[in-house]
């Protein structure tokens, strides 16, 4: 037996081990040859995860080296390096994938006025292929509202009497052409242009691709506004009722009715990257809903007057949104600090008419009122500017003729330089350059070229992936975060009192506080307390701070004085010259020690801070 | 003069040039184009973990063939699917675990119960009984080779790995020799005097034996000297033993305090690492030949499955025509667990429960490497955390997990109070651990 403990004993032990042959594995050796015959089919090739060769560099990151633990060492260690890892990667795809161009106005110097160039210049100088987008069409269904797939390809249009249309951009092949025969308020796409929805007179409907009606949705009743979720897969709408419904188009339930209790409302939007909807109402607020919350997140009170319009910034992760209302002002707002608008204008049409106001992707404002659409750039939008006045316009279009007024739509098309205006005569799609983002992704179906089998692969995906509607919230980031420390405050055992909270045996402690009491806390990452680091400035002469056991053992209790002593065992209510004597000299002391740490702290003695009452000061006599 | 650009995209880079071409992918790595990504990929770890559960179906199938409830299992070293099972009836059947056949059927082996089995080289099986006789048998014949008389029932047999020297258990663990009908040696701890419950030869150092007992000790002997070297009284008796495969020095035991232990023989002093998990005795156990997991079964007729750095939250394999477990086995590929119980049947069950049998192309694989990967990641989220972590219980077994973990709720309340109110420092807390051995002789 001896042998053998013997050779276990001669062994290392197990970690201490596998890092040894890890880092002589690590090591560049003469031997390794990078074969490029591999290298080039390994991307195609997928292997499991087991299979696949060890990362080659290791790098070095944080060792933990202060956590007592091994086991909670070695995986957060390991949680490190693959984070490292992986970061690594990510930039070396950054790197190697390619980058689409985006559009741009290049002005040769500041004063150019890149404002006053028309489509047709714009037409010219990108190409006949980009002039393709500037398209206007003529209809007679009254003013129109439009609506695009969120790849950008297929564009949805309805006009107030009731023409319906969906087709594709790229092609110009029309899916379907309904004619409903009664007034239609708005149109979205469902998760792709396989379905729409249409706010109709009295319920929505929703239609498939070839204009088959396949719902009657009969909870939506008399709707003016509709919106899609597509990650959560819900559909919404609100209608002169003032009732926001959320329906879930994966299962067809209702999820929830909020009663908004402000009237009939005909503004709504949704922000991309946290799924909440955002109401304009008659009254002039703004309200904030999510389906698991029966009131308003945030309730504003963004205009003197009814909303016309409110669209929220994807550019910025949802951090900004434009408001436009009838009071004639647009207002730029910061989603995270509600304390009136970032910026704000009066439109230059006045009140008049109902404008409307659209982000693109990358964060041109399109501003639509009266006879003519206004473009800003994202920087100068937000950014707050006293007293208020215009921002410096990028690019303006104004409507062929006063007979296309009003302007009731503005689309910015996903992934090219399109703006499509819905108006009184039909649509008019115009070039705008920059408003796209260049690069398409195809994972998540923002794919112009998207086949038909990518796209049954992805709404299966999508339908595994659906989000419960109960997790929209605020803050997108909440979901997989650290929970809030909690507010409980927990006494432990063996403290005097006798509250409930100290009978909490220890045991039955959270973790944290367990080793807090026993002392094993990991105290490195607390920053220092204030009064700590002024006692160390104070004496500063001596060459090492205190160990706290030393600190605490030399710590003066105020009682050892024996002038101190002397004044606590007279009595308070006797006057006594000699103790009156003393309790000065012990202030007059007291008031040494400050200034000498006052003037070891700042140089020099300040003067006294002078006081308005110093005025009433008796001087004392000479 | 302006410049001006208009975005265009090339139609030919993103649609596949040929028909039968795959469509060319294009990815955009902003966040922004990502959103909700957290939520949806927690989503798709809520339905891996989900999916595991729902794929867990572990019971792969019962080898019959004994009228009374199986003793002991013992494996072939050398050989995948064969696995000899011994009864209380004293038949013994060598089954072939992949065809689920009978390589061979011993009725009458022993008179009375079989009460220890293990292979010895050229697929030779070695079994002992209560009516104190060892018989060596050969696969192919009914009749055995050869015929050990001993004077007292034996409870355990093993074989040495590459020798002809076997040790039995019985009031005494004796080590003899194939070709030698007596003993060659009488191995005893000079105060004892028990009754020896199991023996194991170490694997790696194969003159070291380690036996259980009925006294509550746990004894190691070296078979060149000739004597007992090291003992260890415990709090409670153990019931089987088994060593290491890849850690020589580790020795796992099963309790009869519901507990598993296993034990550096370096530092005898305490359990390296405690198992908890059973809610009555554990009555046997076994490692996987990789080292990182074990196989346990109890009276509480449950078989669990452990991780050797995890204490706790065992897989849990139940049937309810199953009884009380006697004997289990992790067969040598690793991939199964065999468990013997008192209903007469020998159970196959998978290793992991949610493995898939049959092929797994690589895209499968990849699919469930990807989906443990995102369990592992979110097991923290409480629903997701909840869903891979919940095991079905039998009823029974639960009620005796709530009424345990009631017991000893209030044994620690008892003892906080205690503290409390004795003198501060008086009375430390003594660590679960150090509870386990009662005293380390040698």
């Amino acid at each position: 037996m001896d042998a053998l403990i013997a050779q276990a004993d001669a062994l290392q032990s197990h970690s201490k081990k596998r890092k040894r042959s890890h880092r002589s594995d690590s090591q560049p050796g003469p031997s390794r040859v990078s074969d490029k015959t591999s290298n080039s089919i390994i991307k195609n090739t997928s292997l499991p995860h087991s299979l696949r060769p060890r990362a080659d560099e290791v790098v070095a990151t944080q060792q933990y080296k202060h956590i007592a633990n091994p086991k909670l060492r070695r995986s957060l260690a390991k949680t490190s390096n693959h984070i490292a890892q992986s970061q690594a990667l990510l930039t070396d795809a950054v790197d190697l994938l390619p980058t689409e161009e985006t559009g741009s106005v290049q002005a040769e110097d500041a004063l150019e006025r890149t404002w006053r160039l028309s489509q047709t210049d714009i037409a010219k100088e990108a190409g006949a292929e980009a002039a393709r987008g500037r398209m206007e069409m003529k209809l007679d269904g009254g003013p129109y509202r439009v609506r695009y797939t969120r790849n950008g390809r297929h564009m949805a249009i309805a006009g107030r009497t009731g023409h319906v249309a969906s087709f594709d951009t790229l092609t110009g092949a029309v899916h379907s052409e309904l004619q409903l025969g009664e007034t239609c308020s708005d149109i979205v796409f469902l998760q792709d242009h396989s379905f729409y929805a249409v706010a109709q007179h009295k319920y929505t409907f929703i239609y498939d691709r070839d204009g088959v009606e396949i719902h009657k949705l009969k909870d939506h009743i008399s709707p003016t506004r509709l919106e899609f979720l597509p990650y959560h897969w819900l559909l919404a709408s609100v209608g002169t009722a003032g009732y926001l419904k959320y329906q879930d188009t994966s299962t067809g339930q209702l999820v929830a009715q909020h009663r908004t209790a402000l009237g009939a409302c005909s503004v709504l939007a949704q922000n991309p990257h946290n799924a909440v909807l955002y109401l304009g109402h008659q009254n002039g607020c703004v309200t904030l809903w999510t389906p698991n919350l029966p009131h308003p997140a945030v309730k504003v009170l963004a205009h003197l007057g009814p909303l016309s319009s409110i669209s929220i910034d994807p550019s910025e992760s949802g951090r900004y949104m434009a408001t436009a209302g009838k009071d004639g002002n647009v207002k730029v707002w910061d989603c995270r600090n509600w304390k009136g608008a970032v910026r704000e204008w009066t439109l230059r049409s006045g009140g008049k008419g109902d404008a409307e106001v659209q982000w693109s992707q990358k964060g041109i404002l399109a501003v639509g009122s009266g006879g003519s659409v206004n473009m800003y750039r994202s920087p100068s939008i937000k950014t707050s500017l006293q007293p208020s006045s215009q921002p410096p316009l990028y690019l303006t279009h104004p409507l062929p003729s006063a007979s296309h007024r009003p302007i009731t739509s503005l689309r910015f098309a996903p992934f090219q330089d399109i703006l499509t205006i819905g108006h009184g005569k039909g649509t008019s799609s115009i070039l705008v350059p920059g408003a796209g983002e260049g690069g398409m992704d195809t994972g998540e179906g923002l794919d112009l070229y998207e086949g038909v089998k990518g796209r049954r692969e992805r709404e299966v995906r999508g339908l595994l992936d659906k989000i419960q509607p109960d997790m929209i919230t605020l803050d997108p980031e909440l979901i997989g975060g650290l929970a809030p420390p909690s507010k409980l405050v927990i006494g432990t055992s063996g403290g005097s009192g006798s509250s409930r909270a100290t009978e909490i045996p220890f045991a039955r402690l959270p973790r944290a506080e367990r080793l807090r009491v026993s002392g094993k806390a990991d105290l490195t990452e607390e920053p220092t307390s204030d009064a700590e680091s002024v006692g160390d400035a104070s004496d500063g002469s001596k060459p090492k701070a205190m160990t706290k056991e030393e600190r605490e053992k030399k710590k003066m209790r105020g009682k050892g004085k024996s002038l101190k002593r002397y004044l606590r065992k007279q009595r308070k209510n006797v006057i006594d010259p000699t103790a009156v004597a003393i309790r000065a000299k012990i202030e007059k002391q007291k008031a040494e020690r400050k200034a000498e740490i006052r003037k070891a702290k700042y140089g020099d003695e300040p003067q006294e801070k002078s006081t308005a009452l110093d005025r009433f000061k008796r001087t004392s006599k000479e | 003069m302006v410049k001006i650009s208009v975005l265009q995209h090339d139609p030919s880079s993103h649609t596949a040039t040929r028909p039968g071409d795959p469509t060319p992918v294009s990815r955009n790595l902003d966040p922004l184009m990502h959103p909700f990504s957290r939520a949806r990929e927690r989503t798709r770890a809520l339905n891996a973990a989900k999916m595991d559960r729902m794929f867990a179906k572990p019971f792969v199938g019962a080898l019959e063939g004994h009228v009374d409830a199986v003793e002991v299992l013992a494996k072939q070293g050398d050989s995948i699917s064969t696995v000899a099972s011994g009864s209380w009836d004293g038949g013994v059947i060598v089954h072939n675990l992949s065809q689920r056949t009978h390589i061979a059927r011993l009725p009458q082996a022993h008179k009375g119960k079989v009460t220890g089995l293990c292979f010895a080289e050229d697929s030779r099986l070695l079994s002992c009984g209560v009516d104190r006789n060892v018989k060596l048998w050969r696969l192919d014949s009914d009749e055995p080779i050869n015929v050990f008389p001993g004077k007292f029932a034996f409870n355990s047999i093993d074989h040495q790995r590459s020798s002809s020297l076997f040790a039995t258990a019985s009031t005494l663990v004796q080590v003899w020799d194939e070709n030698k009908s007596a003993p060659i040696s009488n191995l005893t701890f000079p105060t004892s005097t028990e009754t020896i419950s199991s023996v194991r030869f170490n694997l790696s150092e194969a003159s070291i034996l380690a036996s259980v007992g009925s006294d509550r000790t746990f004894t190691l002997y070296d078979i060149r000297t000739g004597k007992a070297e090291r003992r260890v009284v415990m709090q409670m008796r153990a019931n089987a033993l088994s060593w290491s495969p890849t850690f020589p020095t580790n020795i796992l035991l099963a309790s009869e305090d519901h507990n598993l232990y296993t034990f550096d023989i370096r530092r005898l002093g305490a359990p390296s690492l405690i198992y908890k998990g059973h809610v009555a005795a554990v009555m046997s156990c076994d490692w996987s030949p990789t080292g990182t997991e074990f196989v346990s079964g109890g009276w509480d007729r449950t078989v669990r499955i452990w991780q050797t750095d995890q204490g706790h939250s065992p897989e849990v394999y139940h049937t309810k025509r199953m009884q009380r477990v006697t004997s289990t086995l992790f067969t040598t590929d690793a991939r199964f667990v065999l468990s013997g119980s008192d209903d007469g049947n020998v159970r196959i069950w998978k290793g992991k429960a949610s493995e898939r049998l049959g092929i797994v192309t690589a895209r499968e694989r990849a699919a469930l490497e990807y989906r443990s990967s995102l369990v592992n990641r979110w097991k923290m989220d409480k629903e997701v955390g909840k869903v891979a972590r919940t095991r079905h219980l039998p009823k029974p077994v639960y009620a005796a997990h709530k009424l345990k973990h009631t017991m000893l709720e209030s044994r620690r309340v008892k003892e906080e109070r205690r503290r409390k109110h004795t003198r501060a420092g008086e009375s430390k807390p003594k660590p679960e651990r150090k509870k386990v051995v009662l005293a380390e002789q040698s």
